[in-house]
């Protein structure tokens, strides 16, 4: 080939490149939807999607732009790597004072409620005709059945399915649940404390018996695997598995972790994953805030009122994820909210007075763009030249 | 002149090549040198028997794919190199898919067909041989995400090969067995290395098929986002580095193996 043809594809290929680049990078200046960033849980994905597809209708000139995380990345993503976001949803509640107060946040609203279920296929789960909320852990021991839960280090749902089989000991009276479904079939062990609490430590590698127990990283992975009928039961939240029509074993209140009356039987578990960090057992409760580095706070709250009033609460309702009515506020709840929500009868914390967030330097209009375009001319310089030589 | 342009010519291939190399270079090259940074790191992952049996499983599985892929493959590939027939190019398309289907749905796909109550998973369970969840299970995620690098490579080696070379051995008097041992295949040998080369190196990096399908025994890649979600990348960049390492020295020993059959 000739250096000449050679240069010329060269040109193409950067100029592919660079007007592909110029296409997907937004050009500062440009007319733009006012946007609106939310960071959230990954278990809030789908119904967040919904509430931006409808919010956006109602609010033409917004643009909802979703990030899906775990919350305490979400959280980190804020806080440690100094990201702004409009609004914050967590799948921990309290995870928001915790983390953020008093430089990041200084309120909430608890909005939604999850809780732990047992999934199975009606068609291929091995006694899925048989099982009830009063049965499932006579099923589960059963030979031949086989039950997933997802990784207890990697993902909250993991630690959480421990959780709901040692308080499963506890409600139905039956001191070996626990052993005959978790000890005796991977390497996660158990310690009774003087108190009554129960410590179960995951070791790095839970080692499942995998004739009996599948464990995945995530529980949304062991959906799929419950489809195609390589495993019977799986423990999910409830969202997952409304959201994925499976059906499922609704786990009585007391063990499944979705109410805040029974926050102190939850508190008997706790699970000591492989970094060493313990987490107790607590309902499983969704917040939500505006964080107060927020670019747009308006409009981050405009989309808090969506969310936790009527359209949001059976948007929730419907994937799975029960809405709490009224929603109920905690902290500094701004004026606008407190028409929606039910405040919490405790004093707010005095936050200091917020510091004020460095303004960001608007964006260099795309340096990158110049350079390339110098690149192209000088190739085709080149190329010229060398046609003439 | 005409010397010089042919030089000019390799100064922009070289200049216009080494983009790609430093890409690799500088990518790999902060990793290392940030783990130099933190050497007890490295030592720490060295002496774990848990990340040295995940880069073992790695690398066993991974060679266990390559040769059933070669043994599978190397005739696909000679079929195809020499024979024109109706619904070829569907033959084609068909060893293609793996490249261009999304891991975790193959993965998916593979689970379905391997599991207990799956169409090759269920006989195979009456045998006593389980793939879900087992060893087996990541030799057939590699497998399947694997050997259409060997069979395209091969292909296109044996298409190189002259049928005369071939014609002339059978007129000797050869059997076309013996013909394709002797003459075929070692001239298609390089072809046949590189093939084997680059199938080897998918799949020991295959991470979601695996996942799906065998989440245990834990494998190297797997290990390294475990290590990385729980305790970040001081965990897991020595098991990648470890890894990394491990697989640079096993392919530069089998070029030179190529360049040395290449040359005889």
């Amino acid at each position: 080939m000739e250096i000449r043809n050679i240069l010329v594809w060269a040109t193409l290929t950067a100029i592919v490149c660079v007007s592909a680049a110029a296409f997907y990078t937004p050009i500062a200046g440009a007319q733009q939807a006012k946007t609106v960033r939310v960071f959230h849980a990954g278990s809030l994905a789908v119904p967040l999607a919904e509430a931006e597809s409808q919010f956006e209708a109602l609010h033409p000139n917004m643009d909802v732009q979703r990030e899906s995380m775990g919350s305490v990345k979400a959280i980190r993503q804020i806080t440690d790597v100094g990201k702004r976001a409009d609004v914050l949803a967590s799948a921990d509640y309290s995870l928001i004072p915790g983390m953020m107060y008093p430089e990041y946040a200084d309120w909430y609203v608890r909005f939604a409620t999850n809780d732990m279920v047992l999934a199975y296929n009606p068609e291929k789960s091995k006694y899925a005709a048989e099982i009830t909320p009063d049965n499932w852990y006579e099923l589960l021991r059963k030979g031949g059945v086989v039950f997933g839960f997802s990784n207890p280090n990697l993902d909250p749902c993991g630690y959480r399915s421990l959780m709901v089989m040692q308080l499963a000991e506890l409600y139905y009276n039956d001191s070996k649940i626990f052993d005959d479904l978790v000890l005796n079939n991977t390497a996660i062990t158990i310690s009774e404390d003087a108190d009554g609490t129960f410590l179960m430590t995951v070791p790095e590698d839970p080692k499942p018996n995998t004739e009996k127990v599948s464990i995945r990283p995530k529980s949304v992975e062991l959906v799929a695997l419950v489809e195609e009928g390589g495993l019977d039961y799986a423990f999910e939240y409830r969202s997952v598995a409304v959201q994925h029509n499976l059906a499922f074993v609704d786990l009585p209140e007391q063990i499944d972790l979705s109410r805040i009356e029974y926050a102190d039987t939850y508190r008997k578990v706790k699970v000591q994953t492989a970094d060493g960090k313990t987490k107790t057992g607590k309902p499983i409760v969704y917040g939500i805030t505006v964080p107060k580095n927020a670019e747009n706070p308006d409009m981050g709250l405009e989309f808090v009122k969506f969310v936790i009033g009527d359209a949001g609460q059976k948007i929730f309702a419907d994937m799975g994820q029960p809405p709490i009515v009224p929603p109920e506020g905690s902290g500094n709840v701004p004026e606008e909210l407190k028409g929606l929500v039910q405040l919490e009868l405790v004093e707010p914390t005095p936050t200091p007075t917020p510091t004020p967030a460095p303004t960001p330097a608007p964006k260099e209009p795309g340096f990158e763009a110049g350079f390339a375009i110098a690149g192209i001319l000088a190739i085709v310089y080149l190329a010229l030249r060398r046609g003439k030589g | 002149m005409e010397e010089l342009k042919r030089e000019n010519v390799y100064v922009i291939s070289i200049s216009l090549g080494l983009v790609l190399v430093a890409f690799v270079f500088i990518t790999l090259g902060n990793m290392y040198y940030k783990q130099v940074e933190d050497f007890s790191g490295l030592i720490d992952a060295v002496t774990d028997p848990v990340v040295l049996e995940a880069i073992w499983i790695s690398i066993s599985a991974a060679v266990c794919s390559t040769l059933i892929a070669f043994l599978f493959g190397v005739p696909l590939a000679y079929f195809l190199a020499r024979k024109e027939f109706m619904g070829k190019s569907v033959i084609e398309g068909i060893v293609d898919i793996p490249l261009m289907i999304p891991h975790i749905v193959a993965g998916i796909a593979l689970y379905g067909v391997f599991m207990r109550y799956g169409l090759i998973g269920a006989p195979l369970r009456k045998l006593g041989i389980v793939i879900t969840d087992a060893y087996p299970g990541i030799v057939v995620a590699m497998l399947f995400m694997s050997f259409p690098y060997l069979v395209d490579t091969v292909r296109e080696g044996f298409k190189e090969v002259d049928p005369r070379l071939e014609n002339v051995a059978r007129s000797l008097g050869a059997s076309h067995w013996r013909t394709f041992r002797e003459i075929t295949f070692p001239l298609a040998f390089p072809s046949i290395l590189s093939g084997a080369i680059l199938s080897w190196g998918r799949a020991i990096s295959e991470f979601s098929a695996v996942l799906i399908i065998a989440y245990h025994p834990i494998s190297a890649p797997i290990l390294i986002y475990e290590k990385f979600t729980s305790f970040g990348l001081r965990a897991s960049r020595p098991i990648s580095v470890l890894l990394i390492s491990i697989c640079l020295v096993i392919f530069i020993v089998l070029r030179m193996i190529g360049k040395r059959s290449r040359k005889k």
